[in-house]
């Protein structure tokens, strides 16, 4: 078992629990917010981020790099992340392994790449100057996919550990992702898990998705579903202990029930690293 | 085909308004036995339009309740057609809502809306406006009397000042409250009025005419001094009386920032 330490057990930051977090301090070992939420000039958000972050350690975790656009790098957004990362101190910075913009328009949405070697030249190539920029290795998220590309010669988890050698980059290894995309893609999740560099794992993910009874979307609007907590302590078993995340966007409930949550998180990853590690 | 070119065709649908696939698209891509292509497509176009759809909903709230519920959603479509988002952040998203309704329908719906809609972009714009020390009441019973005179004040960066025709303030309130809209009404002469945030939250206020020529000429660089001068004629010996009323409570207001000597 790997006897690296992590942060523990974290929650997403979300408005909708700022004022409880600050006046009940709850038992959360860290909170990872969504960078372009805190990319403004003033206000409520960024009060409330300098406040949170003298009493919990923070992540910042982005949507808009798109790391695998074919358009240039928006070298503006990446020194106001800089910027921010200055501000904030995060114990590190991640986005994700997608696209989701061309060179004038954004589509808000995580697209998946075609795996090929023509799409990892390129991401590496962007990422050394991810790196460069913020000045720490980048963490790289695998996506919910709802399509593949003809084109793709590895698969994405293949993909991600060649990215994380040639690079340096980190992953996060978003564990509810991997199950919506086996279920709608028809692959071994614990495959996809196998074949990643587990050193390399920085950080773990879990949310909940919709069931549409063929395939999953992943919209963490829901409390973690059985087999993605099932597949997420087989995971622990493999990796050793890793920083773990629970995400929620919509349908907010009352910050107990996250807590909750992240309870059950707790006491199934001290089953799964007490137990004979999974290989 | 390149990554590019992969790239640009699943923009191209994406950002279309049919959701049935282009065959050179579906080419590209390997369905599965759960999911098919074209069904995976549909998701990611749904979920494009969803997703906008669902922050200017959030952003232009008292608009849609105007509108109703179909007649926003067609708006927000053909909007989102003429301006698809391009910067980073969906705080952005609604921009060019109020220009674009210019274009949109004609009058005579077109100024209320386009003022329900300026009205409720200002709003998103002060809510995470630059902080700034605005000028407090501490601060005024700080101030030697030899700096009265000289005093002068910009508005803080997150004042929109908005001129309304109509009683767009009154629909505003309505609908935030959840309440059944007034009937618009055309108002006897434009009414200021000010959005802005303080302490973390966002405000409103609508001024007088006296009011509103009293503040515009103070933030534009009058000093205190000038102000009381301006006053006399209308206030007489009351003038510094009620400069001092105002000022009072744009300092309360905090709308007020500093300018320091020579600034």
């Amino acid at each position: 078992m790997s006897m690296r330490t992590t942060l523990g057990f974290g929650l997403g930051l979300r408005s909708e629990y700022y004022q409880q977090i600050l006046e009940q301090r709850p038992a959360v070992d860290w909170f990872e917010v969504i960078s372009e939420n805190y990319l403004v000039d003033g206000g409520k958000a960024l009060y409330f981020l300098d406040a949170i972050k003298e009493h919990y350690p923070l992540v910042m975790h982005g949507v808009s790099l798109s790391i695998g656009g074919a358009h240039a790098l928006d070298l503006d957004y990446l020194r106001r992340l800089r910027k921010l990362a200055d501000r904030v101190r995060p114990q590190w910075v991640s986005d994700h392994l997608c696209w989701s913009r061309d060179s004038a328009h954004q589509l808000h949405d995580l697209l998946p790449l075609p795996f090929t070697e023509e799409s990892l030249r390129h991401v590496a190539e962007r990422v050394h100057v991810v790196q460069d920029i913020l000045e720490r290795p980048l963490v790289l998220e695998n996506v919910s996919a709802y399509l593949q590309w003809k084109s793709s010669c590895m698969s994405e988890s293949q993909f991600l550990a060649r990215l994380s050698q040639m690079t340096g980059c980190e992953l996060l290894l978003d564990v509810n992702n991997v199950y919506v995309s086996s279920r709608n893609q028809g692959f071994d999740p614990w495959q996809f898990i196998l074949e990643l560099p587990r050193e390399r794992i920085r950080q773990i993910h879990l949310a909940g998705h919709s069931d549409y009874g063929q395939y999953l979307i992943d919209t963490h609007d829901a409390p973690i579903a059985d087999p993605v907590w099932a597949l997420y302590g087989k995971a622990l078993s493999h990796l050793g202990p890793t920083a773990t995340l629970i995400e929620r966007d919509d349908h907010f409930p009352p910050l107990d029930e996250l807590l909750a949550e992240l309870e059950q998180a707790r006491t199934l990853a001290d089953q799964a690293l007490s137990a004979e590690p999974c290989s | 085909m390149q990554l590019s070119a992969l790239q640009q065709a699943l923009q191209a649908y994406l950002a279309g308004a049919s959701d049935r696939p282009p065959a050179e698209l579906l080419e590209q891509l390997q369905g599965s036995a759960a999911l098919g292509a074209a069904d995976g497509l549909r998701i990611y176009h749904n979920a494009y339009r969803a997703r906008l759809l669902a922050v200017l909903r959030e952003d232009f709230p008292a608009l849609q309740q105007w509108l109703g519920t179909e007649s926003f959603e067609q708006l927000a479509l053909a909007y989102l057609a003429a301006w698809p988002p391009r910067h980073f952040s969906l705080r952005w998203l609604g921009e060019k809502l109020p220009e674009f309704i210019a274009g949109y329908v004609a009058e005579p719906q077109l100024s209320p809306l386009r003022e329900l809609a300026t009205l409720e972009w200002a709003f998103t714009l002060a809510f995470d406006a630059a902080d700034a020390e605005v000028l407090s009441a501490a601060d005024m019973a700080c101030l030697p009397a030899e700096d009265w005179v000289s005093l002068r004040s910009s508005l803080a960066p997150s004042v929109n000042w908005l001129q309304l025709q109509y009683n767009t303030l009154a629909l505003w309130k309505a609908a935030k409250d959840g309440e059944p809209l007034p009937e618009l009404i055309r108002l006897p002469d434009a009414c200021s009025c000010l959005v802005w945030r303080h302490d973390l939250l966002c405000r409103y206020r609508s001024l007088e005419p006296d009011e509103a020529t009293a503040l515009r000429s103070f933030v534009g660089g009058e000093s205190f001094s000038g102000l009381c001068a301006a006053l006399l004629p209308h206030h007489g010996e009351q003038a510094p009386l009620q400069a001092a009323v105002w000022l009072r409570q744009w300092v309360s207001d905090g709308l007020l920032v500093r300018l320091k000597a020579g600034a």
